[in-house]
This record gives structure tokens, C-alpha cells and sequence, in this order.
């Protein structure tokens, strides 16, 4: 399993957290990836408003040459980005153990403000472990 | 599998050709869900419902259309390099394909979640109708402002061919 990046915007289209854990994307700096998360904020509403079928949904799933974006939305409009290698089967299970790690390590972490960047020790650990395991 | 819609953008970033497919069955669906809540609300009979609510034009959509690819487009590129190119992407309703030819020439297609990649059938549209038909013309100006030059007669006829044969594939 090869997944490069994973990325939480608020329901704002704030990003409040962003992580590399294998080779693939750019380094880009912390700025950058804000402007982005804000982008892809507004392009995934517009995306649900271009729908040629009625009552479309916004964006799921991006492919590009070099990676595939997952884009999974909790009912609450938390956003999980997950960029894996193109091919990667099966990237919406990844997605929801994410959210799982998420709602146990940082929605009940009791000094964990909402809506702000995430700074959880616990998160990061699990995270890695899932998703980097062995090292 | 349907197809919905086709445009294309040239590199002033104008919508210089847009086809539209199966809309008279997308129209009803979204009628027929329109009425379905209106029942819900118990709305007087006979009333005429209009086209589905919140619909924008063909050249509004067109316009969101290109916002949407560009930024998408520049995303990618930001990523993961100037050589990485954006394919398509997926919504629980629709699927995007993007074909961008070297000199900024956009293709963009709308077709149903389950059709495999259509980038190869771009290309091959721009190859062999696009540049055929509308490139080739002798009565074609370079540039087409407002789509002058793009909807001739013999690439609107292989369009509507190569995308009868994609559907039905």
C-alpha cells in the first residue's frame, strides 16, 4: 500500500492537516498547501453544481498521470484527501480507517480544539503506523 | 453508457464548441424528482414545473466547466510537476475526462461514472475530426472566437458517429 499524502480540510476549506508519508508529490511549502485546500474547496462545490444528472454529489475520486486523489466528505463537511500511486485498489477503506483514527485520536483528544490545525501525538502515531507500517 | 455533454476551450480560454446529449431524459429525471418533492409538500396540481431548479446555461455551465479544469489542472501540476497531466474525475453523479493538447487546446467530456478513461478518444477526436475539419479548412479562420468555424458540417457528423460508437461500446 503506497500512499504518498493525506490532507484534512474543515468544513471551511481550511486545511488543518497535511502529511507526506511516501516519495511522489512536491514538497511545497506550508502556504502552498493552504492555498490549495482552499482551491480544491471551492472546486469541489462547483463540481456538484456542473452535474449534467440531477442531485450529483461533489468530487470523489481525481486521476492524474502520477497520482490518484481520494476525496472522502463526512456528513459534518470535514474533508479527507487521500493521494496514493494511481493504480491503488480499494482507496475508500483507507479513507474511512483514516476518519476512524481521526473521530478516536482527535475528535476525543479533550484539548483538541475544533477547527483548528490538528497537533496530536496519538493521531500522527496511529496514522503512521497504519499507513507506513515497519518503521 | 450515456454521454452527456462535450466542449471545447481554445487557449483564450473561450468555450468554442459544446454538444449536449440524452438531455431530454436528464430534463424528466430531475422533473420527475422535482415533482416527486413537490408531492411531498403536497403542491397544488397542474401546476407546469419549470426545468430543474438551480439549472444554469449552457454557457454559464461551460464557463464553471473551464474554472474547474483550470484549477484542477493547476493543482495537479503543482503536485506533482509541470509534466504531470490531469485525466479526469469522478463525482457520485458524472465523470470528467480532460485531454489538453500542447498548444493549450481543451477537450472535456461529461459521461456517465462508469465509462473507462476516455483521454485516448480525445485525442483521437482532436487528431481526427478536430484537426480534419477545422483545422484543415481552408474557410476556417486561425482563431474562433464565439465557436466561428468549429461547428462546421462535416465535424459536427463525425462527432455525432465516433460518440454514437464510444456509447455503445
Amino acid at each position: 500500500m503506497v500512499i504518498l499524502s493525506v490532507m484534512i480540510l474543515n468544513k471551511a476549506g481550511g486545511l488543518i492537516y497535511q502529511r507526506d508519508f511516501h516519495e511522489g508529490l512536491h514538497k511545497l511549502s506550508s502556504n502552498d498547501f493552504l492555498v490549495l485546500a482552499g482551491t480544491f474547496h471551492g472546486v469541489h462545490a462547483i463540481t456538484s453544481r456542473i452535474s449534467p444528472v440531477h442531485g450529483s454529489g461533489g468530487l470523489e475520486v481525481l486521476e492524474s498521470e502520477n497520482f490518484r486523489m481520494q476525496c472522502f466528505q463526512t456528513l459534518t463537511g470535514t474533508k479527507f484527501l487521500i493521494f496514493a500511486e494511481p493504480h491503488q485498489p480499494n482507496i475508500d477503506v483507507i479513507c474511512r480507517r483514516v476518519y476512524e483514527l481521526y473521530a478516536d485520536y482527535v475528535m476525543k483528544n479533550p484539548f483538541y480544539q475544533i477547527e483548528m490545525p490538528i497537533r496530536c501525538e496519538a493521531f500522527d502515531r496511529h496514522l503512521m503506523a497504519y499507513l507506513k507500517p515497519k518503521q | 453508457m450515456p454521454i452527456y455533454s462535450f466542449y471545447i476551450f481554445d487557449r483564450h480560454c473561450e468555450c468554442i464548441y459544446t454538444k449536449q446529449w440524452h438531455e431530454a431524459e436528464r430534463y424528466q429525471s430531475a422533473a420527475a424528482a422535482t415533482a416527486r418533492r413537490a408531492s411531498i409538500t403536497s403542491a397544488p396540481d397542474g401546476v407546469s414545473l419549470p426545468q430543474a431548479p438551480g439549472r444554469l446555461s449552457v454557457q454559464d455551465d461551460a464557463k464553471l466547466i473551464f474554472g474547474v479544469v483550470f484549477s484542477l489542472r493547476n493543482m495537479v501540476r503543482k503536485l506533482s510537476g509541470p509534466d504531470d497531466s490531469f485525466i479526469s474525475f469522478r463525482t457520485n453523479g458524472y465523470k470528467l475526462h480532460y485531454y489538453e493538447t500542447p498548444t493549450n487546446l481543451r477537450f472535456v467530456m461529461l459521461t456517465d461514472t462508469k465509462m473507462s478513461n476516455l483521454r485516448a478518444a480525445l485525442h483521437q477526436i482532436y487528431v481526427n475530426l478536430y484537426v480534419e475539419f477545422v483545422v484543415k479548412n481552408p474557410l476556417s479562420p486561425v482563431e474562433h472566437p464565439g465557436g466561428v468555424g468549429v461547428g462546421v458540417e462535416m465535424f459536427e457528423y463525425g462527432l455525432e458517429r465516433f460518440i454514437k460508437s464510444i456509447e455503445a461500446e
